[in-house]
């Protein structure tokens, strides 16, 4: 058969298999290990992406009112609108505990569902019977409940008035009922329905929406529409047949006319109507007369005074005679406290702040005019339908949200209630009332139509005229977002080729000495083809498609062989290594996407090393032998090695002294002390490259001379060691553990004991002495108490806790004067253009109306958000307008993350519903923490609270980066275990270059042992030194980590010197059991 | 002194190569061995040198059958009785001169005392062959002439009784060849060392005492 250079190359390969297989298993390993980390990547979002699907279900468009409640029939016009199935629910947050055993849950989210919903994705067997709920297994599991057990569920109030709206009634604003287990739902029954993006199976209950009137808001009330998309209708379509259907009731907004007047006007069931609405309306009827009416303290004349008025703030086209700076007063009030036109009229008033702070403010008015009490502005319907006054017979049975002090209620003001309701006593002009009474929740209380204008034509002119995000309404594709914050996930092929590196590393120096080793066992043909005449490009391309075809099979079985580590990475990850991804739900999926890359990269990264050796090997061969001249100097590495022990030692003793750098002046200590220790091991054999007359010659002196000669030969493999246990102590001692420093002001936990968090927001001001009172707090053990509250609007976790990648983390409205005060929290990153000494300060600035700044971990910054300082987030306010939020700095490791901190002010007037607090950070005196715990968890019970000392909260975040640092540490023990197979590996070499050396030892009087165990003893030196190198310096590299207190890990560095002395002393031996006196004597003699 | 009696040896791929061969050194003899590329030198050499084993057969030396050794005694036997001189010179490449001819000392324990006497008698050596000036030379810094030349001193250095040359011109040019036969003649005189030489060269073969041929595994006048 005609020979060619593949059918040479086989042939070849056949020959001397032994020598091949070597060159097959490592590049068939280095193959696994790369594809296996990019079949980990696409299972991880793969996963990802099946969780997200099965949380949606059916639910391609999510329709959203955030804070806010709309009429549930949308839906149904939706449906018929487009034809594609939608469905309302109402979302809420609470938690829940099992009735016979107490123990609860928090974090939990309840849906108030109809049957279509189960229908809508599917399910129509299921629904759930007014009286019942039904949990998914998760929460089932969690609360030790089964189908026909009790829970009490607790849950945020469903309200269309939030319950920090001014004259908000002072009821709980919390729910809780008890309800019978109907049924567990699986997966496949929507029972993980989410519309959050997050990789954690949530935690759900669903209630007959029936079952909500109870607190207080008609069945018929949704907060979410989730719609199919079958058609796949773009979100402006969507957004434009929602436009088209919306009605003023829709939004909560209503139309009736004034008995008094006649004139139709709107009101809205949250009291106060939004800017935008208002706008909108006056932009369609530009007649309409915004009016604002609130409940006065007082009105005082001349120390007269009336209690607890209404007072009406009209625009001049309602009441001409009122101007800025005047009043105008009804004869009842007048007779009542003696005003007349001319007089000075003090009126007092509560503004309302977060957490019910109350604030009696006071202005000046001339009185103008009086009016008849039955004048037509004196209309009992300018009072807004406050719900705990409009239904009260008497004024002392209010419950306005403020303090009425009883006795200041007289008789002729009981009589006034009964003769006029809420019929305002006094008018000031809108534009002082909306200066004085406009709050986060609106500017007016009415919008007054002209006359003319009847109910039904008003209501038919404003039918599809309401722009969908100004309503408050958000429309997102939730299937496309949930499937891009998958695909942007963390991408775990990258992390797991990173944490493989030493593995890589080490595949990739055994493949240079595999083929190395594969070359040498050629020389003798090589040089036989130079003599016969062969071009060295014959040579090289038949050398090359010999090793090119063993790694072509190795690459394809590891291709292969990564599916099975994927599959051990993947179970690790689901179990041992869970605190890295919070889930066990991950699957090792198969494609052969991640082969079709692993395989031609391996197969790539081989070739290149193929050649580079191919390139070195044929020119070695090509030159004479080099001389002792070609011996490094002794001299120049002893200037080198004194020079890196003297810069380890400056650098060692200059971190304990500077120790604010201590941390990089003892790595870079460790590294120089790494340096120097190597360049020792290499001085000691250079040094025997002249051994002087006058000295006594020993076979120690003699053998030694051989690595005196190959320097490189002796240190690679312990830099190999060296190198690999530095970075597996370095990466060790880098696991994160709560110190002293965190505890601090300026660390993670801002200095703050406790971290508290409610399920429910909370109302109370925690800080105030009535709130003190009303919690039990008001004893003299709780008055170092401090308590930081934070209200939080929702949002998808942003933490290294959530896989995905997340574009509105939760918001924070956090009062940074206090921060300031302590100088609380250190930041790692601040925006350029602030020159200000603290960024805390920027919270409080708002560049305008619609851009704000926001303060993140710069973990969450970089990982969670992608983002960076200068960056702007987008966020919708609650009544739909557009909020920017630009990140002004970035905060080192703290309690925040997951969370974009925001102003407190900045929160409440974008999203004025959220109704308190969430987020609590305690401080007191250190030693009563147990106390504080203690209490706080008793008395916030009702909110469903959690308190955890603050250093645990900070600790738990620092679980993941410390699971990705074990498992480096486990790759990378794995790492250098290959690497000191290496070892062997330069051992063969070496035997194989120097047998003739040892077949004349042999013939000399050596015996075979004497032999080994000169070769053993050599590099049982290399092997220790290199241990005793990265164990040294790693030590001295960490120093001031292991003394700030974060724990060495031990049980590793154990693992890895076990692993490293039994590889070793494996491939030692498996090396020297090579050396046999019969393949020596076939040395002795050239045929 | 050494007496081969009914030495056989076969191998799987190549046959008989030794075939109940028969020989007896006595001291200070010089014996050269010819015969055709794979008749058995090499094995005759090493099974002598206790680098291989016969079939069957026995050696004896001084009075002692020595195929029983064991691995230790046989280095100890090759190591105080035995000097090899092979067609390369296999020094170190990395020791000088000197160091490589002082590196059979080591196989066995040695006193500094007993050292410091050899190191005298390497120089003699040295003196002897013509090569003491390039003592602290390497391997690569001398030519091959000088390189076998070492590896002789290097076989002398322990005084063996026997010396077994293993085509040991046969890298060499015709001066150096001729020169080396010289210096190893005249080390067979001046130490008594019994001379075993393996050769296709009748000119080496003709200055030493005995020649014998190896053909079909036996040694023939």
């Amino acid at each position: 058969m005609k020979q060619n250079l593949l059918t040479s190359a086989v042939r070849s390969i056949r020959y001397s298999v032994k020598d091949s297989v070597y060159q097959v298993i490592i590049v068939a390993l280095l193959s696994a290990i790369i594809t296996g980390s990019l079949f980990t990547g696409y299972s991880v979002r793969s996963s990802l992406r099946k969780t997200s699907a099965e949380k949606l279900g059916m639910t391609d468009i999510i329709v959203s009112s955030g804070l806010r409640y709309f009429d549930a029939s949308l839906s149904r016009r939706i449906e018929a609108a487009t034809g594609e199935k939608a469905v309302s629910l109402l979302e809420s947050d609470g938690y829940s505990q099992n009735f016979k055993s107490g123990s609860s849950v928090l974090n939990i989210k309840i849906y108030g569902v109809g049957k279509d919903f189960f229908a809508f994705n599917d399910n129509d067997t299921i629904s759930v019977k007014p009286g019942f709920v039904a949990v998914n297994s998760k929460l089932a599991t969690r609360l030790g409940i089964f189908q026909g057990d009790e829970i009490i569920v607790h849950l945020r109030q469903v309200d269309p008035i939030p319950s920090n709206a001014p004259f908000a009634t002072s009821k709980i604003s919390n729910g809780s009922r008890v309800m019978k287990v109907g049924r567990i739902l699986n997966s496949s029954e929507s029972g993980n329905f989410s519309t959050g993006v997050n990789q954690v199976i949530p935690m759900n209950i669903f209630m007959n929406t029936r079952d909500f009137e109870e607190s207080d808001i008609k069945a018929s009330k949704a907060n979410r529409i989730l719609i199919r998309n079958i058609a796949k209708r773009s979100l402006t379509e969507f957004q434009k047949i929602i436009s088209g259907l919306l009605k003023p009731s829709d939004i909560g907004l209503s139309l009736r006319r004034s008995q008094k007047t006649g004139e139709a006007e709107m009101i809205s069931d949250r009291i106060f109507i939004d800017s935008e609405i208002v706008s909108e309306v006056e932009k369609i009827v530009p007649t309409v007369a915004p009016v604002i009416t609130y409940l006065a303290n007082s009105l005082t004349i001349n120390g007269k005074s009336a209690p607890y008025s209404f007072v009406a703030a009209l625009p001049q086209s309602l009441l001409p005679d009122l101007s800025d700076g005047g009043i105008i007063i009804n004869r009842w009030l007048a007779d009542d406290i003696g005003g007349k036109p001319g007089d000075t009229l003090t009126l007092k008033w509560f503004d309302t702040g977060f957490n019910n702070l109350l604030k009696e403010k006071s202005m000046q008015f001339i009185v103008r005019k009086i009016i008849e009490n039955d004048s037509k502005w004196c209309d009992p319907s300018l009072m807004p339908d406050f719900p705990g006054i409009s239904g009260s017979t008497t004024c002392s049975g209010w419950d306005a949200g403020i303090p009425i002090i009883i006795d200041r209620i007289r008789k002729k003001d009981e009589a006034y209630w009964n003769d006029f309701r809420g019929t305002p006593k006094a008018y000031i002009s809108y534009n002082t009332g909306k200066e004085i009474w406009g709050n986060n929740f609106g500017p007016a209380t009415s919008l007054r139509f002209p006359p003319y204008m009847q109910v039904d034509q008003i209501a038919e002119k404003l039918r599809g005229s309401f722009n969908v995000a100004k309503s408050g309404f958000t429309v997102s594709d939730a299937r496309l977002s949930s499937e891009k914050a998958a695909d942007e996930s963390v991408d775990f092929s990258t992390l797991f080729l990173g944490l493989g590196l030493f593995i890589i590393i080490s595949c990739l120096i055994l493949l240079v000495l595999s083929i190395g080793m594969f070359f040498d066992s050629r020389k003798k043909q090589v040089k036989t083809l130079y003599y016969l005449g062969f071009r060295n490009s014959y040579i090289r391309l038949q050398l090359f498609i010999e090793s090119a075809l063993l790694s072509f099979s190795g690459a394809l079985t590891g291709a292969f062989a990564g599916y099975l580590i994927n599959r051990i990475i993947i179970t690790e990850l689901n179990s041992v290594w869970s605190g890295a991804v919070q889930t066990n739900t991950l699957s090792p999926d198969f494609s052969f996407i991640p082969i079709l890359i692993g395989f031609p990269v391996t197969l790539l990264i081989a070739s290149m090393v193929i050649l580079i050796m191919l390139r070195t090997f044929l020119k070695r061969l090509s030159e004479p032998e080099t001389g002792a001249s070609g011996v490094p100097s002794a001299g120049k590495n002893l200037f080198f090695l004194i020079l890196a022990g003297a810069a380890s030692v400056l650098t060692l003793v200059l971190s304990s002294i500077f120790e604010r750098h201590s941390m990089i002046l003892a790595f870079t200590g460790g590294s120089f002390l790494f340096a120097a220790l190597i360049l020792m091991l290499r001085f000691y054999y250079l040094k025997r490259v002249k051994v002087n007359d006058s000295d006594h010659l020993s076979l120690k002196s003699l053998v030694d001379k051989y690595f005196s000669f190959h320097p490189g030969q002796a240190i690679t493999p312990a830099i190999l060691i060296a190198a690999g246990i530095f970075a597996v102590i370095i990466t060790g001692a880098n696991k994160r553990v709560i110190g002293p420093k965190d505890m601090l002001e300026s660390g993670g936990t801002g200095g703050y004991l406790l971290f508290a968090e409610t399920a429910l927001p909370v109302r109370t001001n925690l800080n105030s002495i009535e709130g003190k009172l009303e919690m039990g707090l008001d004893e003299p053990e709780f008055n170092d108490l401090i308590i930081e509250q934070a209200p939080r609007l929702s949002g998808d976790d942003a933490s290294c806790l959530n896989l995905n990648h997340v574009s509105a983390p939760p918001l924070l409205g956090i009062d940074q004067e206090h921060f300031i005060e302590r100088g609380s929290f250190s930041f790692a990153s601040k925006i350029k253009s602030y020159s200000g000494k603290n960024p805390w300060n920027m919270l409080a600035a708002s560049t305008n109306n619609n851009t704000i700044y926001g303060i993140a971990d710069q973990s969450v910054l970089e990982w969670g958000l992608k983002l960076k300082t200068g960056d702007t987030l987008k966020y919708k306010s609650e009544s739909g307008r557009e909020l920017n939020i630009v990140i002004c700095a970035g905060l080192k490791p703290s309690l925040f993350q997951g969370y974009l901190l925001i102003g407190k002010k900045n929160l409440e007037k974008n999203f004025p519903s959220i109704a308190g607090g969430s987020i609590f950070l305690i401080d007191g005196k250190p030693e009563r923490l147990q106390e504080y715990k203690e209490t706080l968890t008793e008395r916030l019970s009702g909110y469903g609270c959690s308190v955890i000392d603050s250093g645990e909260k900070l600790a738990s975040f620092f679980s993941v980066t410390n699971t990705y640092l074990d498992v480096f540490t486990i790759l990378g023990i794995f790492g250098i275990v290959l690497g000191v197979a290496g070892l062997g590996f330069v051992l063969l070499r070496n035997f194989n270059r120097r047998k003739n050396e040892f077949a004349l030892m042999l013939a000399s009087g050596f015996s075979l042992q004497k032999i080994r165990s000169i070769i053993l003893r050599d590099n049982a030196i290399i092997l220790v030194w290199g241990a005793v190198t990265g164990l040294l310096s790693a030590l001295a590299a960490t120093l001031p980590s292991l003394k700030s207190g974060n724990a060495m890990p031990w049980g590793s560095l154990a693992l890895l010197i076990t692993a490293l002395v039994a590889t070793g002393t494996i491939a030692l031996f498996l090396a020297l059991s090579n050396i046999k006196s019969r393949s020596l004597v076939t040395n002795l003699r050239i045929e | 002194m050494l007496r081969l009696t009914g030495i056989s040896k076969s191998f799987l791929q190549r046959g008989i190569v030794l075939d109940n061969l028969n020989l007896e050194v006595g001291e200070g003899d010089s014996i050269a061995i010819t015969g055709p590329s794979g008749s058995g030198k090499t094995t005759l050499m090493n099974i002598i040198g206790l680098l291989d084993r016969p079939d069957s057969g026995d050696i004896v030396f001084r009075d002692k059958s020595i195929l029983g050794y064991s691995a230790g005694d046989s280095a100890i036997y090759r190591n105080l009785n035995i000097g090899f001189v092979f067609q390369d010179h296999l020094l170190m490449p990395y020791l000088t001169v000197k160091e490589n001819i002082m590196l059979p000392l080591f196989a066995q324990k040695i006193t500094d005392d007993e050292y410091s006497v050899k190191e005298v008698f390497a120089e003699m050596l040295m003196s002897k062959t013509g090569i003491d000036s390039l003592k602290d030379k390497y391997p690569f810094h001398i030519s091959g002439g000088e390189a076998q030349r070492v590896s002789l001193v290097r076989a002398l250095i322990n005084k063996p009784s026997v010396l077994l040359a293993d085509e040991p011109t046969g890298s060499l040019d015709a001066a150096n060849a001729s020169l080396l036969g010289d210096i190893l003649v005249q080390m067979n005189k001046d130490m008594g060392i019994s001379l075993l030489v393996t050769t296709h060269s009748l000119e080496l073969a003709s200055k030493l005492k005995l020649h014998l041929k190896l053909e079909n595994g036996k040694l023939k006048p």
